[in-house]
This record gives C-alpha cells, structure tokens and sequence, in this order.
C-alpha cells in the first residue's frame, strides 16, 4: 500500500522495498584525495560528521532539480541542498538563463557591470529596512565587514555573540580552543546563551560603552542540537537594548534568509537590524554573499576597506538576481514551508508508528530534524544513514534544508524510505527504543 | 597552571598507572612482583599524591591513600618529579629506607619494563604481543591525559566547559576499552567498557588502534574508510582532539 500524500502513516507492506547503495567510487576518490588535499575533502563538506562515512557519498558527479547522482551512480533526494546555496532546485532554467546571458557579455572584469547596482536595487526593494548592500563571496565575508562597520561606527572593541552560534571560519568567529585560534583572537567576544536577554543586559553592564556590536542568527540553529525560535519578545528587546546603548545589531541571516520571509528574517521576527547578512539561497548555488544595512552606517561602511579578487563578478549577480525574482514571484518561503510542513509532518507520523520520536525543530524550510529515543544519538545516526544509502540524503548533525523543487514524488519517495528505514530498525532493536 | 604542573599531573595519574596493565598483560612483570606486598607512595610537593598497591601478583593505582605506605617518595617540586621522569634526578625516599635494596634493584627492573612498553619501535612492533600491551597502555594513557588536560590546561579548561554530561569511550572492536565520564567539576577514567557511552571512537582492530594512538595513520583517512569509527555525540570527540594532540606537548 503506497503513502497517502496527504496522511503518511506506517505501511502495512512487510516487504522492504528500498535498495542499498555502494560507494566504491567515492571511497576510491578520497584515498587519492587524502594525498594532496588536507584530510581529503576539507571543512563542511568532510565525511567525519557523517556516521558512519562508509553509508555516505562523498563526491556529487551531478545534480538536477531536487536531486544530486554520486560518483557511483547513485541517485539521491537531497535535503542538505548543498547546505543551504540551493533553493529555487539545481540547474534551475532561468538562473542558468541569467547567469549564462551575463557570462557571454562579461563576468571577471575590471570594472564591475551594471548588474551590480540592480542587484543592490533588487535587494534594498526587497530587505526590509535595508538601503544599502555591498556584496562578497561567503557569508563569513560578510559577518566580519559587519563587525568591522560596528567597530567603525562605534569606535569600540566587545561583540557580543550567542555561544554556539556559527558566523564563519575567521578566528574570531571560533572559539577558542579551535585548531590556530589564540586567546587574543577572541579577547573581545562576549558569549552569552540563546534567548538570555538578562545576560545581554549583565554584559552591557560589565562593559559600559564597551560593546560595539550583538549578532546572533535570526533564530538559534546551531549543529549537533536542536534548533530553538526567538521566545516572545526577545528579539524586540534586544532591539530596544541595543539602540539605547548604541550598539549595532547584526543578523546572520546566511542562512534563514529568504528560507523565512523575502522580506528578511528580521521582518520575519518583527525587528530591524542595523545590518543583516546574506549568503546560500541568494542565488540559488553561485558564489555570491550581500551585507545590507540601514542608511545611518551607510557612510560608515563606504569607509571600512574590504574586498576580494572576484567580488566584482557579474555572473553570480545575475544568478543572484534571477534567484530573487523567481523566489519573489512564487513566495519561495512559503513554499519551501509548506513543502517541509508536508513533508516532516508525515515522517513524524511514520516514525511514531513505530515507536520513534522525530523531533522536528526550527523552520519546516531548513529544520534539524532528530529521533530523540536514544540520547547517544546513535540510533538517529543510524537511521541517517540508512535513509542515505536508500536515496533519501540526510544528515545526522546538522539542519536540513528544503527547496521549492522537491517535489510530491520526492516527498513519498522519503516517505517511503523512511518507513522501510524504520521496519528494518524496529526489527533489529525490538522494544528497546 | 605551569608546565611542569601538569607535566608531573601527567606522569603520576597517566604514566604511572600503565603499571597496573603492565603486570596484567606482561609476563615478565608479573613473574616480577608476584610476591610484592608493598604500597609505594609518590608524593610530589604543590602537584599531588599517588599510590602504587602491590598485593596478590596485582597492582592498583591509586589517588586514595589505602590506608599506610610502605614506602614514600617525595618529590620537592613538579620539576622534581618530572626530571626523574627524564632519568635526570632521583626521589627522595621519606619512608621505606630499609627497603633501600627494593628500591634500587627491583623496582627499577619493573619501570624498565614499563619504559620498554612505553617507548614502541618498528622491531618491536613486529610482536604483537608488544602490539597489543603498547595499545592498551597508549589507549589508557590518553584518557587518564586527557582528565588532567581538561582539569588544569588552559584549552583543556575551555573544551572541558564544552562537554557537559560526557561519556567518551575509547575502544578496539571486542578488545580493551577504558572511557572518560564528567562528574561534577571534574572527570573519572575508567578502564573497560560502559554500559550507554554517550560518544564512541572504536578502532577496528588492535593494529589500527595502535596506528592510530602513536600517530601513524591520517586520521581522516581512517574514519572515512570505517578503520575508525566515530558515533553518538561526536561533537564532544571533535572538542576533545585538540586536547588529545596537546598530551605531546608534555610527554614527548
């Protein structure tokens, strides 16, 4: 008996359909790797968090729409959505439209194109509260000229950011104890936990004139925990606290953005931020990130020297602005939300026919999904990687992410995979969960 | 905290207690102090106590006191103690005198062979006997480590904030496993296996492990490949790596 779309529940079919896929490619590929790449593939994209490796691809050979095929053939529905860049499906026709028009006409340059100014156009017309935008590659790119334009601004040292937060790779943005990060390079981090304004308030206290800037993501979505949404008024008093003190407020929004509202996640919240960063969705996979921020630190910012060797380039602008268009015209948030909502509400359903609570927190666009019965997390890894080795690309440590491809098709096929997934963990383990 | 603080820290509570291994898994050993009945004290000034409990052809290793010593060495300083470590200085005996001859004959042939072990090389590691003492004691030796690296080193103490709740196991597929367990303010090592560990690094085989443990195999090559497997909070092994890599910079 197939899922209902609109009510997934345990299937009654005892045979387990899925098959399991191989890696013989992907395994092959990294010893050569592990030769002249440190560690063989590098940072975010490195095998280790996957668990165990062995159940996962480690190269993509391809992608398309909702889905990416592996080195070894392998076909899967993607919900990590290159974490995060993907959002309107890979090879989207009128990104690629766009962006191929621009790259017959220039892209490195020495100047930039005009595309430059309608993408800024683009998103001070689309960002709340933003008049301004100065574009880079990555988000961390972005977050630091944030704290520099705070620091510029205010001619203060301390930042005050959420521990566990993630803003990138630059010293200051991990902590200490990190492989080549010193104290000096966090002496003037302040970190302070999640919804705890009484501990903003005790840090300004402890550093009168002191704090140039608070940034924090516009909800707390750290790796390896649960995802947790702004409580009542938080943000709203956060707001408060910084314009009386004269602190800036930065929203990391690399990567809620345009996952929550086209208007900003700070809209989203019912705030302004002083500035608000952008990366991942913003054009649908190509290199581009954006700051905006409010016209006050416009001039400030124009002052703060910051650049990069292919900033300037025209074709990611283009991919940006087409991005923006298309995710305007079908109000890509809400669509990926209800896409997720479908989704995630009917894997709860399967999952608790079998006994296992899967917990579902943050935004149904980008929402870190848990099976909470065993507190080692070994089962939740366990069923990761078993619904990857069937097709369906999940991982165990990290938000997921929906895009405005995935499809009702790819919607039953994880249901699917995950009723087979948890027949075959309900056998192993009996009652034990 | 200074240098050779938690470099004696690591010779009394991560070096020393390889001796309990060494006695169970070495024959040599264990012919040695089979009818040892003697508790050795070392007592190292502003750094801490630890007691060697020869009894019964074992030994136990010990931060509390059983009650009386036989003999005890006292250190005047970490330094002290750690440059007897380095074969440069001598204890000096507080109590046991008229075991002088215990002290400078037989005990010595038992820390000679604990250095053997301690101190692997290629010939030696064609023996997998060697192999697998030198495993055992390499894997403990890391654990027991990491504790006063998380206790007294100032990025141990930063990481140790970072892993509330721990249970980390350290374990060669159906072989030797010890584990690292927070409580309170502070750690507890224990060797053999947990029930529920919270976080798991299970080397497939003892020759892994010992590639591993000494620093011969890529890491990421042997997680990737399944030679290493990692599980459960794995967020708090990749906490405590730095801290593991920081165990050389005092025992080497």
């Amino acid at each position: 008996m197939k899922l209902e779309a609109k009510g997934a529940t345990r299937s009654t079919v005892s045979k387990i359909k899925s098959k399991t896929y191989t890696y013989t490619n992907s395994q092959k590929l990294f010893q050569r790797a592990l030769k002249v790449i440190p560690c063989g593939i590098p940072g975010h994209f490195s095998p280790a968090p996957l668990v165990p490796p062995t159940m996962y691809p480690f190269y993509a050979a391809r992608a398309k729409g909702a889905k990416f095929w592996d080195i070894d053939g392998n076909e899967f529905i993607d919900y990590m959505c290159a974490y995060g860049p993907m959002v309107l499906g890979y090879n989207h026709p009128k990104v690629e439209k766009a962006a191929g028009e621009q790259r017959q006409k220039g892209d490195c340059m020495p100047a930039p194109g005009k595309i430059m100014v309608e993408l800024a156009e683009m998103l001070c017309s689309t960002i709340a509260g933003a008049h301004w935008a100065f574009f880079a590659k990555n988000g961390g790119d972005v977050t630091n000229l944030a704290i520099m334009i705070a620091r510029a601004a205010t001619g203060r040292k301390k930042i005050v950011m959420i521990k566990g937060g993630y803003h990138g790779v630059a010293p200051w943005m991990q902590g200490y104890g990190h492989y080549g990060v010193i104290e000096e390079d966090v002496a003037n981090i302040i970190g302070i936990e999640w919804n705890n304004v009484g501990q903003f308030e005790e840090a300004i206290a402890a550093n009168p004139d002191g704090i140039a800037g608070f940034i924090a993501t516009p909800y707390h979505h750290p790796t390896f925990a649960d995802s947790e949404m702004p409580a009542p008024g938080y943000w709203q008093r956060i707001r408060q606290l910084c314009t009386k003190h004269g602190i800036v407020l930065i929203i990391d929004d690399v990567r809620c953005g345009f996952r929550l509202d086209m208007k900003g996640s700070g809209a989203y919240f019912g705030f302004t931020p002083d500035l608000a960063c952008y990366c991942k969705a913003i054009a649908n996979g190509y290199p581009i990130s954006a700051l905006v921020g409010v016209d006050a630190l416009k001039t400030v910012a124009a002052k703060v020297f910051y650049t990069g060797s292919y900033w300037y380039q025209a074709v990611p602008m283009a991919a940006a602005l087409a991005t923006l268009k298309e995710l305007k015209r079908i109000n890509g948030p809400a669509l990926m939300n209800k896409i997720g909502k479908k989704l995630f509400d009917g894997m709860t359903r399967i999952c608790a026919g079998y006994g296992f609570d899967l917990k579902v927190t943050g935004a149904y666009s980008m929402p870190y999904v848990r099976i909470t019965n065993d507190p080692s997390n070994m089962l939740h890894q366990e069923w990761c990687a078993m619904c990857t080795e069937r097709g369906a690309y999940f991982t165990s440590h990290h938000n997921w992410f929906v895009s405005t491809a995935h499809t009702e098709k790819d919607i039953q096929k994880t249901w699917d995979i995950v009723d087979d997934v948890c027949k075959l963990l309900k056998k192993k383990y009996g009652g034990k969960y | 905290m200074d240098y050779n603080f938690i470099k004696s820290r690591l010779h009394l509570y991560a070096v020393l207690q390889n001796i309990e291994d060494l006695v169970q898994y070495d024959d040599e050993a264990k012919k040695l102090i089979k009818d040892w009945n003697v508790v050795i004290k070392f007592s190292v000034r502003k750094s801490g106590d630890v007691y060697l409990i020869f009894e019964n052809g074992k030994c136990i290793v010990s931060e509390t006191s059983p009650g009386k010593a036989n003999i005890v060495l006292y250190f005047t300083s970490p330094a002290h103690l750690n440059k007897m470590f380095d074969g440069k200085a001598n204890p000096i005996p507080l109590k046991g005198i008229t075991k002088l001859s215990f002290l400078t004959r037989e005990f010595p042939k038992l820390t000679k062979r604990l250095e053997y072990y301690l101190k692997p090389d290629d010939q030696k590691l064609k023996d997998n006997r060697f192999v697998t003492i030198n495993t055992v004691m390499t894997l403990h030796t890391a654990l027991f480590a990491l504790k006063e690296l998380l206790l007294f080193d100032p990025i141990g103490k930063h990481i140790a904030k970072k892993i509330k709740g721990s249970v980390l196991m350290m374990n060669v597929d159906k072989g030797p496993a010890a584990y690292l367990e927070q409580k309170g303010n502070s750690f507890e090592v224990h060797k053999g296996y947990h029930n529920n560990p919270l976080a798991v690094l299970q080397f497939k085989s003892m020759k892994i492990a010992n590639d591993f443990l000494n620093g011969k195999m890529d890491a990421f090559s042997a997680i990737a490949s399944g030679a290493v497997a990692t599980k459960g909070h794995i967020e708090w092994l990749d906490a405590v790596s730095p801290v593991l890599d920081r165990i050389a910079l005092y025992l080497t």
